[in-house]
């Protein structure tokens, strides 16, 4: 348990990141850091999915580590969670200097809330292109590494003469060995 | 409609503990539940992390009620084991490797997700 969570009222929620991923890494640290107030307190306490399910289902018993992973979650004081889109709109609700901008995603017309799905939409492409840049539980690393592990993988092959092949850690295509 | 639940409509809904056929295997018990296991044990080098895996998750949970109790299948988490992925040169996930009496028959790398695949798979090196 981190010492945010630690110090968290009961009535804060939980921000669950993907500590394996540098760019939710980095949205993780500039929520914890955004939703500081003067007093100390912290108005969203942010915490990693980490590896265990247990865990995550004494958090909330509807909480799954694969949904956790595949989608952003926010757990609500009331026992409720907030994931995708409507997360991130929370998040920014909750934070102080966001939180005149969150009001535009309660607009709705004729029943349709045109901020909120924009939201959804960017949420939805930021969470594909993210391993982009680098992400270690897609085994992709940082944008600016790229060059010097295809380097260093080019060099290996020219020197010992045999083609190594990019890897892809997290396969697609199915090899099999006996 | 959500946008997020437009993502994957046709996925199944996560497991439960409760309903998991899957045993997570540790460092601690690797030996105890797949190298001193009597008969056939897959053991599924994975991550949480893994987009591959979570698909994989619905179909080895199906293939695990179909091939028990004549075989076991386990889970190692590899962002956790990450000795024991070293140690079977594990270079991605999901690898499914294939033990007989303590000793690795045969590796699946990144097997295609559906049913017959991976059952076949996990059958196939016991059957010779």
């Amino acid at each position: 348990m981190t010492p945010a969570l630690e110090k968290a009222r009961p009535d804060t929620p939980i921000l669950l990141f993907n500590d394996e991923c540098g760019v939710c890494r980095r949205i993780a640290k500039w929520v914890e850091k955004s939703a500081s107030t003067p007093s100390g307190a912290s108005t969203i306490v942010d915490r990693p999915i980490g590896d265990d399910p247990e865990v995550l289902l004494a958090l909330n018993q509807d909480l799954d580590i694969w949904d956790a992973y595949e989608t952003i979650h926010l757990l609500m004081p009331d026992g409720s969670m907030k994931v995708g889109g409507e997360a991130c709109a929370e998040v920014l609700r909750r934070l102080p200097r966001t939180r005149w901008l969150a009001q535009s995603f309660n607009v709705e017309v004729f029943g349709f809330r045109p901020f909120q799905r924009a939201l959804d939409v960017g949420y939805l492409v930021l969470s594909d292109v993210r391993p982009v840049f680098g992400c270690e539980s897609c085994g992709t690393p940082s944008a600016w590494l790229k060059p010097m592990v295809w380097a260093t993988k080019r060099w290996g092959s020219l020197v010992d003469g045999t083609r190594v092949p990019v890897r892809t850690p997290h396969f697609t295509g199915m090899r099999t060995s006996d | 409609m959500r946008l997020n639940t437009l993502r994957s409509p046709d996925r199944e809904s996560p497991k439960r503990s409760s309903q998991d056929r899957i045993r997570t295997v540790t460092g601690g018990t690797f030996e105890e539940l797949v190298l001193d296991a009597e008969g056939p044990v897959v053991a599924e080098f994975m991550s949480y992390g893994c987009a591959h895996c979570r698909v994989m998750e619905p179909i080895l949970q199906r293939v695990a009620r179909l091939v028990e109790p004549d075989e076991t299948i386990v889970r190692i988490n590899i962002a956790v084991e990450q000795r024991l992925a070293a140690s079977y040169a594990v270079e991605g996930t999901p690898t499914l490797v294939m033990f007989l009496d303590g000793r690795e028959v045969s590796r699946v790398e990144g097997p295609r997700p559906d049913v017959s695949t991976v059952l076949a798979a996990v059958t196939q090196p016991f059957e010779q």
